[in-house]
């Protein structure tokens, strides 16, 4: 494998010492291109309370290509689909090499924050988030108690 | 007209059958338009003409201040002795060049504000261009 650009060094650094509150992310042992990540659910979210695991990944053209970034922990969300998957520009076509792994976690966070169900990943999810909003609310928070507590 | 719930079944079923086979890929492959698979080929091709990268204004090494960095690689320009570093003309965002010069060969647009560099024509001012009279007289 080709040595770490020192970017990937300076940003692991700084999550390290400077973490972004309400977010964690670990580089894997043996793999430093891979990320073990933590966030906490947004106050006043349907989400709040709980704690998901995602993992991302720093592809090798990393920064000209966004992080791949992937739910670990079963999420209620019109944007985040079975397999965790997330539906968030800034992960597709409006990346910039300019953008970093912590703008991209929060990025994830204030999409839990603000659920989009008109541009959904999750189609099933979404149809009731716009016909029944108050049950899928209620759904994501019941999801929240029993996949997203903390250990 | 089968709903999209009944498509998914089928593939779904298909899945269980085939398993992760290539035929499965093949007739997924199929539901995109021919037209729409080019364009997406072209989608990841499309960036800045080498010679617009080229033409990219220097920035004179004493202009750049000791402290800032490159937002591409996050080092500081000074970091190198002769740094190389270019400014995008119409929003004055500035980058190494190595940097940006990756970047702009797969798109248009500047990292920091997403202007899209090649929508602003260059300006060229003509107002104070004088037709000399003998123009193409003398070789």
């Amino acid at each position: 494998m080709a040595s770490l650009p020192k970017r990937i060094i300076k940003e692991t650094e700084r999550l390290v010492s400077d973490p972004v509150p309400g977010i964690t992310a670990i580089p894997h042992e043996d793999n430093l291109r891979y990320f073990e990540v933590t966030i906490e659910g947004p106050e006043q979210s349907p989400y709040e309370n709980g704690v998901f695991g995602l993992e991302l990944f720093l592809p090798d053209d990393y920064p000209m290509e966004a992080p791949k970034v992937r739910f670990l922990t079963k999420i209620y969300h019109p944007n985040i689909d079975r397999l965790g998957r997330i539906c968030l520009d800034v992960l597709k076509t409006n990346w910039s090499p300019a953008l970093q792994i912590r703008t991209v976690l929060l990025s994830v966070q204030a999409l839990l924050a603000s659920p989009n169900p008109n541009d959904p990943l999750a189609n099933d999810v979404a149809e009731d988030w716009l016909q029944h909003e108050d049950a899928a609310i209620a759904k994501a928070r019941e999801w929240t108690k029993l996949y997203a507590t903390r250990q | 007209m089968s709903t999209r719930r009944d498509l998914r079944n089928h593939i779904h079923e298909l899945y269980q059958e085939n398993g992760a086979s290539n035929a499965l890929l093949q007739m997924l492959s199929q539901l995109i338009p021919e037209s729409m698979q080019e364009e997406l080929l072209q989608d990841e091709k499309q960036g800045c003409p080498e010679h617009y990268v080229d033409s990219l204004p220097r920035v004179n090494k004493n202009k750049i201040e000791d402290h800032e960095t490159c937002s591409i690689c996050c080092c500081r320009y000074k970091e190198d002795e002769y740094p190389l570093v270019v400014e995008l003309p119409h929003c004055g965002h500035c980058f190494d060049l190595e940097c940006v010069a990756v970047w702009l060969s797969k798109r248009t647009t500047c990292p920091l504000c997403r202007d899209d560099v090649l929508s602003h024509k260059p300006k060229v001012d003509v107002s104070q261009v004088e037709m000399e009279d003998d123009w193409g007289m003398y070789g």
